[in-house]
């Protein structure tokens, strides 16, 4: 099996667009051998980080380097690196098999390459139509097929579940597991966690431009516990929680008479409702959910160091 | 470099535009052609009698008026249509050095012009020679001065494709730099060049250096050299080639 030492490394890469800071001092590491989900909520940055690291946009600051190189070093960057972005179009009257020859022609690679790729990412039915008329799965089928085509040790994928049906992603999903698997760098960006809850194993997190967190899946979903309360009452609830816990109580409603409580136990919370005389349907302790996890780290102010500083 | 050019002919061959455009150059050739040998004899032409050499050029450099301005947009289509599908992003991640993208794509639509070119002057030929021996007029197509006529009939457009590229890459946007490029030949540099305060620099335009590249035009105004002419309008193609390579396409692609 080969071995592939072909990581991305983005390091201090700021980048601003008019007033927005769209990235801002960015710092983080993609190994390979493992699929790492690039996440964040729409507008974090995430598409711009990808584009710097490409070439397409030039940061601000910093820098952004694939297998140990900025892209526009990269003396055959087809067999390096290959990229799908979002947001990266087709001409609409080419058919999506040319669209591959003309990349193929660039690349140096034959035509027969792209006869394979269009096989491989299951378009083989629709290589000779027009890619105006492909559906947005296909487009990404597309994608992925031109940056499957110089096998390249790296691979990086921007939302490349969008538009995609559930047989689709499970197909995507097996697809970049044994990529990775064969010792590829293999980064995915996605704005919805859960989609990409069963695919990645490492996660790096931005929000509004930042880096929030950087590690393993499992550690994303061990730090934190939570309590799912089920009343109807949760604002009583709520109000004898925040009584009887005077450092503060932190909980989200999710749901019409559901509450996500934070850092108390299940007992602490059904001791509280029992005397303040709550009524309870369901007390349900769990891991984090990773959901609310990633909802609490991306969404706006909340607490500590991250979100204090606001873009000058 | 070879692939690159390679791969922007497979861009250009792979959609239809360029069939759509070469069918209405030989269409607007043919309407030229037809218009200055119909009114040849009406007494108020301004070109010469089509028996005399003069005449005859003034005829076959009608091919480059039907074909310019058409590969001009052909060229200006094929760089901004980058941007416009958003394939400028793969073009790019498969060469980042984008001024060879640019390089590449000056290098292909100057062949287009040049096969733009030909195929103009035949049709003039398929036109002219029927029709001036039907009225006893002899022409030979090599004497007379009128392979001169072609070549200058293939600089200009070939240059006028150079153009386009130049004008596509510095603009981006598709429809600013077909507009623009419509709006300029038949609508500003006419309007211009009708000005009589004017006519002393409106010899150093790009559609009056095209005319100087054939030496012949139906209104009565002096041209440069043929030589200055060419020089002038490849200047003008390569400093917005230039431009475009060197601001234009340096900016983000997002």
């Amino acid at each position: 099996m080969p071995v592939y030492n072909d990581g991305v490394e983005v390091s201090h890469v700021s980048k601003r667009f008019g007033p927005v800071l769209a990235v801002d001092d960015l710092s983080f590491t993609v190994k390979p051998g493992a699929v790492t989900g690039f996440l964040g909520p729409n507008g974090a940055g995430k598409t711009t980080t990808l584009r710097m690291l490409l070439g397409l946009v030039r940061p601000d600051t910093g820098s952004a380097t694939i297998a140990g190189h900025e892209y526009r070093e990269l003396r055959r960057p087809a067999s390096v690196v290959g990229a799908a972005l979002e947001a990266t179009g087709f001409h609409p009257a080419r058919s999506g098999l040319n669209h591959l020859r003309v990349y193929c022609t660039v690349n140096g690679y034959p035509s027969r390459r792209a006869e394979e790729l269009m096989d491989l990412v299951g378009l083989d039915d629709a290589k000779h139509r027009a890619a105006g008329g492909y559906s947005l799965g296909m487009r990404q089928r597309l994608a992925l097929a031109a940056a499957l085509l110089g096998e390249p040790g790296v691979l990086i994928l921007d939302e490349p579940a969008n538009g995609l049906d559930p047989e689709g992603i499970v197909w995507m999903r097996r697809f970049l597991r044994e990529y990775a698997d064969a010792g590829r760098t293999v980064l995915v960006s996605s704005h919805v966690l859960t989609e990409m809850q069963q695919l990645v194993d490492h996660v790096v997190i931005l929000n509004r431009g930042r880096l929030v967190h950087q590690g393993s899946l499992t550690e994303l979903s061990g730090g934190n516990s939570r309590v799912l309360v089920r009343t109807p009452d949760p604002e009583r609830l709520l109000r004898a929680l925040r009584d009887a816990v005077p450092a503060g109580v932190r909980a989200e409603p999710s749901g019409l008479d559901t509450l996500q409580v934070c850092d108390l136990s299940a007992n602490q919370i059904g001791r509280v409702a029992f005397s303040a005389g709550v009524e309870l349907h369901e007390l349900t302790p769990g891991p984090g959910d990773l959901e609310q996890v990633f909802f609490d780290l991306t969404r706006g102010p909340v607490d500590g160091p991250v979100e204090q500083r606001e873009p000058a | 470099m070879n692939l690159l050019i390679a791969a922007e002919f497979r861009k250009l061959f792979t959609t239809r535009l360029w069939l759509w455009l070469l069918l209405g150059t030989m269409g607007l050739t043919a309407l030229y052609a037809s218009l200055l040998i119909g009114f040849s004899e009406d007494p108020d032409t301004m070109t010469a009698p089509l028996t005399t050499p003069a005449g005859q050029r003034t005829l076959f450099a009608v091919a480059s008026g039907g074909a310019n301005t058409l590969v001009a947009v052909l060229a200006a289509i094929g760089i901004t249509s980058e941007f416009r599908h958003k394939t400028a992003s793969a073009t790019f991640l498969a060469t980042p050095r984008r001024t060879s993208v640019v390089a590449a794509k000056l290098v292909t639509y100057a062949a287009t012009g040049a096969a733009y070119a030909v195929t103009s002057l035949l049709v003039v030929a398929v036109i002219a020679v029927p029709w001036l021996t039907a009225k006893d007029i002899d022409i030979n197509l090599l004497g007379g001065g009128l392979p001169g006529t072609y070549a200058g009939v293939m600089a200009d457009v070939v240059i006028f494709a150079l153009l386009g590229v130049g004008l596509g890459a510095l603009l981006r946007n598709q429809v600013a730099a077909v507009v623009g490029l419509l709006v300029y030949r038949f609508v500003a540099e006419p309007i211009l060049t009708g000005i009589p305060a004017l006519g002393d620099w409106t010899i150093y335009l790009p559609g009056s250096a095209s005319a100087a590249l054939t030496q012949v035009s139906l209104t009565t105004q002096e041209y440069l050299q043929a030589w200055q002419g060419g020089l002038l309008l490849a200047g003008y193609a390569l400093a917005l080639a230039g431009a475009g390579a060197l601001i234009s396409m340096r900016r983000d692609i997002i």
